[in-house]
């Protein structure tokens, strides 16, 4: 049996990844998990310049779910290099930048940037992001735009090249495909799904930002009929997130096309999530005479 | 900090929706006082988040740790319902703690569940044999918890109605003895934002040091997820710090009251 993922030119070790956001820089949970059953691990999003972040709350929980506002806080990719870096390069898994930016300028220098280091397994491109050329749409509502900063990227850099789609369009196919044409080795999906709470005592939205990112097993069959819907629409490899707690949720979206997963908001319930999850996709595949990943394809049609 | 299933010793009410829970504590890290430890209250996806809990206590001879909290909504409902024996998922010790070195006299201010940190500071505090004055504020004389380690640090209750110790808040209290607590004298609080934010004030005005608890919705408890961001005083942290791992001690006048 081989688990593990070819992504471009490279391969993760096993197809347990841990999402952006979720998992800091890695060396936050270090007491807490044995790394080396990490597959990939998703760095916090790395900016062009440090970013304070969203005004607080910042978290709220809804039911089954969480719905943040963090407003990509972070380091910015100097003090990445710097601080992060170092300790990223000591973890025994394959560390992967999760990029974001507000202009394709901004994601092209980032990526220029960490192009100077060694070490790195390649990149995720959060194209969730306000562009605020565009008005602040997210650059991943728009198929041309996302061509255009795949390619862009793609032009950059023979490493493995994730897009991370967000499921807050019409028809992610359309933006799957994008992804393809521009030059992406893999597809992930899905971010965050835009929700709103109501202090219906104060009137008023509870996050500032008003609207946040919803995540958690609330969001699961959503993430599984995207990454069943891309899988059919594009011949790139599918990373399949959001709402996985346990092993079986992981074989939804494995079945349903993904050839890896991330784990996210379960990483705040539960730190051992990621190593129950590749056990139990292992025994899964031991018990079902499953060789590779691509053998969890073969039954849903 | 470790993740550990410990064994509930007991849970018992304290007074009106007040509980102590006490479990047994098998990791190598003493806990100190104003740190946390967060709890999975559910095997199931709601109430999803683990909930964070300052410690009340700790004892090194029996391996036992104590949290007191307040039952407010499902989560602490379903931690109500646990009984001894059951077992527990915890993470900790997490977070910084209060400052014991060098700080005599010390005056602790409470008020709601911030009395279970407060009370475990104190004893700490009078078993190294320094002077020191527990204030704790409640609404009423239901909410004045029968504790036989409260008693022992002689504790001086306020409550809003006056029907146990003197009327008003401690924030009333500090005021109307003025600073009867002598020179270097170091105050922590911990309770609502408006009582930290007066017992603030007063320290800055006796020119005492001053250190608060500060609360936040936490999401991952180790610092990752930047959710549990509270404002401070700091070009370097860009005005934010994290409650669970900078805090949630912080010194007060680091503190954007809110």
């Amino acid at each position: 049996m081989d688990l593990s993922v070819t992504i471009g030119n490279e391969k993760l070790a096993n197809p347990v990844g841990v999402a952006s956001g979720t998992f800091g820089y890695g060396s936050e949970y270090e007491q807490l998990i044995d790394l080396h059953d990490i597959g990939a691990l998703y760095t916090k999003a790395v900016t062009l310049l440090p970013r304070t972040g969203n005004d607080i709350p910042r978290i709220i929980e809804t039911p089954s779910g969480i719905l943040n506002s963090i407003g990509l806080a972070n380091v910015g990719v100097e003090r990445f290099i710097q601080e992060k870096m170092p300790a990223c390069m000591r973890m025994p898994c394959s560390i992967i930048v999760n990029v974001a930016g507000s202009s394709i300028d901004e994601y092209a220098a980032v990526v220029d940037r960490l192009e100077t280091c060694e070490g790195l397994f390649g990149y995720e491109i959060n194209i969730s992001c306000p562009n605020v050329k565009h008005g602040g749409l997210a650059f991943g509502t728009d198929p041309v735009l996302v061509e255009q900063l795949t390619r862009l990227i793609r032009n950059r850099t023979k490493k493995p090249l994730i897009i991370k789609l967000t499921p807050n369009v019409t028809d992610i196919r359309v933006i799957a495909k994008a992804a393809e044409a521009g030059g992406a080795d893999a597809v992930s999906c899905i971010n965050t799904l835009v929700g709103m709470a109501i202090d219906v005592e104060a009137k008023c939205t509870v996050l500032q930002m008003k609207t946040g990112g919803l995540s958690g097993p609330a969001i699961r069959p959503v993430g599984v009929a995207a990454t069943y819907a891309v899988h059919k629409a594009v011949s790139i490899p599918v990373i399949g997130m959001g709402g996985i707690s346990c092993g079986r949720d992981a074989l939804e979206y494995l079945l349903a096309g993904a050839s890896a997963i991330q784990i996210g908001t379960a990483n705040f319930v539960d730190p051992q999530t990621v190593s129950n999850v590749l056990r139990e996709i292992t025994g899964f595949a031991e018990r079902e005479k499953l060789s590779t990943i691509q053998d969890f394809h073969r039954f849903v049609s | 900090m470790k993740q550990v299933v410990t064994t509930i010793l007991s849970n018992d009410p304290l007074s009106d929706s007040f509980y102590e829970m006490s479990f047994t504590w098998d990791i190598e890290q003493t806990p100190l006082p104003g740190q946390f430890c967060t709890i999975r209250v559910s095997p199931f996806s709601a109430p999803l988040l683990r909930r964070p809990f300052a410690f009340s206590d700790f004892d090194a001879t029996d391996k036992k740790a104590s949290v007191i909290y307040k039952q407010r909504g499902p989560a602490t409902g379903l931690l109500a319902a646990k009984r001894e024996g059951d077992t527990l998922d915890i993470i900790g010790p997490l977070g910084s703690s209060f400052p014991l070195k060098d700080c005599e006299p010390l005056v602790c201010l409470a008020g709601g569940t911030g009395f279970g940190p407060m009370l475990f500071l104190a004893r700490q505090s009078i078993e190294m044999g320094k002077k020191t004055s527990l204030i704790i504020g409640y609404k009423t004389l239901s909410q004045v918890p029968a504790l036989a380690s409260l008693s022992a640090c002689d504790p001086i209750f306020t409550t809003d109605d006056g029907s146990a110790g003197h009327k008003g808040t401690p924030l009333d209290y500090l005021s109307s003895v003025n600073n009867v607590f002598g020179k270097n004298t170091t105050v922590c609080a911990c309770g609502p934002v408006p009582l930290m934010r007066g017992c603030a004030q007063w320290a800055k005005a006796c020119a005492f040091p001053c250190f608060v608890s500060l609360e936040q919705v936490m999401a991952c408890g180790v610092g990752a997820c930047m959710g549990c961001a509270v404002k401070v005083i700091d070009a370097s942290k860009n005005g934010y710090a994290r409650a669970c791992i900078e805090g949630p001690v912080f010194p007060a006048e680091r503190v954007v009251w809110t």
